[in-house]
C-alpha cells in the first residue's frame, strides 16, 4: 500500500473517532493539503484494497470497519458516541477498535426481537446466550462484503 | 453475519430463506474475534495484515476447516 494512502486512511479513521462520520474527499484534501482529485483517487485505491468501502459509483464512505455509515440492525455504544456496525462482527468490533467498553443494541435476524450485548473490559457480560451465524465461507466475504 | 437468539431461531431463518447453513458461533465467541480482528484497527502505524496473518487470528480461536480459510 502506497504511504499517501496510509495517509489518507489515517485521516479519515481519525476523523471518523473524531466526528463520528467520514470525511468528504474534499475535508481529507484540505486536512492533508493534497490536491482533491488524488485524495480521490487515493479513496478509490483503499476502496480496491478492501481498506474502506465506497457507496458505488462514489467516492463517499460506506463502510470503514468496522464502522458503518448506512443503516443497520446493529447500533454500538461506546467511546461516547452511537455507531453503527456492519454486521455481528464488526457491532463486536466497534468497542475492540476503540479499546473500550460498549452496548451492542440489534435484533434477531429471525423474529426481529430487540438483542442486546455489553463488553466490559473487553469480556462479554451481556448477551452470552446470543447465537451468531456466518453464512458465507471465509474465502467469499468480499464478493459481497454488505452480506456474509 | 448476524446475531439470532437461538438455535431453535437460527433455524427457523435459515428454512424461511432456504438457505444452507454456515458456520455458527457463540457472541461470547466472536467478541474474541472482533478483538483480536479489530484491535489494531486505529493504531496511527497500521498496515494491512497479510492473509497469513489474518488466518492465524482465525485459526488461534480454533476456527478450522474449510469454511475458514481465507483462500
Amino acid at each position: 500500500m502506497e504511504a499517501v494512502d496510509l495517509d489518507v486512511r489515517r485521516q479519515v479513521y481519525f476523523s471518523i473517532v473524531a466526528q463520528g462520520r467520514p470525511p468528504t474527499t474534499a475535508e481529507t484534501s484540505g486536512a492533508l493539503d493534497l490536491p482533491e482529485r488524488e485524495i480521490a483517487a487515493a479513496y478509490r485505491r483503499l476502496h480496491d484494497a478492501h481498506a474502506l468501502v465506497l457507496f458505488p459509483g462514489t467516492t463517499d464512505v460506506w463502510m470503514a470497519n468496522p464502522f458503518c455509515f448506512a443503516p443497520t440492525p446493529h447500533r454500538v455504544t461506546a467511546g461516547g458516541r452511537t455507531w453503527t456496525g456492519t454486521c455481528a462482527w464488526d457491532a463486536l468490533g466497534i468497542p475492540a477498535a476503540l479499546h473500550g467498553d460498549g452496548r451492542i443494541a440489534s435484533a434477531c435476524a429471525c423474529c426481529g426481537d430487540p438483542l442486546s450485548l455489553a463488553v466490559e473490559d473487553g469480556a462479554l457480560v451481556e448477551g452470552a446466550d446470543v447465537v451468531v451465524h456466518f453464512l458465507v465461507a471465509a474465502r467469499r466475504w468480499w464478493d459481497d462484503i454488505g452480506f456474509t | 453475519m448476524v446475531f439470532l437468539r437461538s438455535e431453535e431461531h437460527l433455524a427457523r431463518w435459515l428454512e424461511a430463506n432456504g438457505w444452507e447453513p454456515g458456520a455458527t458461533l457463540s457472541a461470547s465467541t466472536l467478541n474474541e474475534l472482533a478483538r483480536s480482528w479489530w484491535w489494531t484497527r486505529l493504531d496511527p502505524g497500521w498496515r494491512p495484515r497479510s492473509t497469513a496473518e489474518s488466518q492465524a487470528i482465525l485459526d488461534d480461536l480454533g476456527l478450522a476447516g474449510d469454511f475458514w480459510r481465507l483462500t
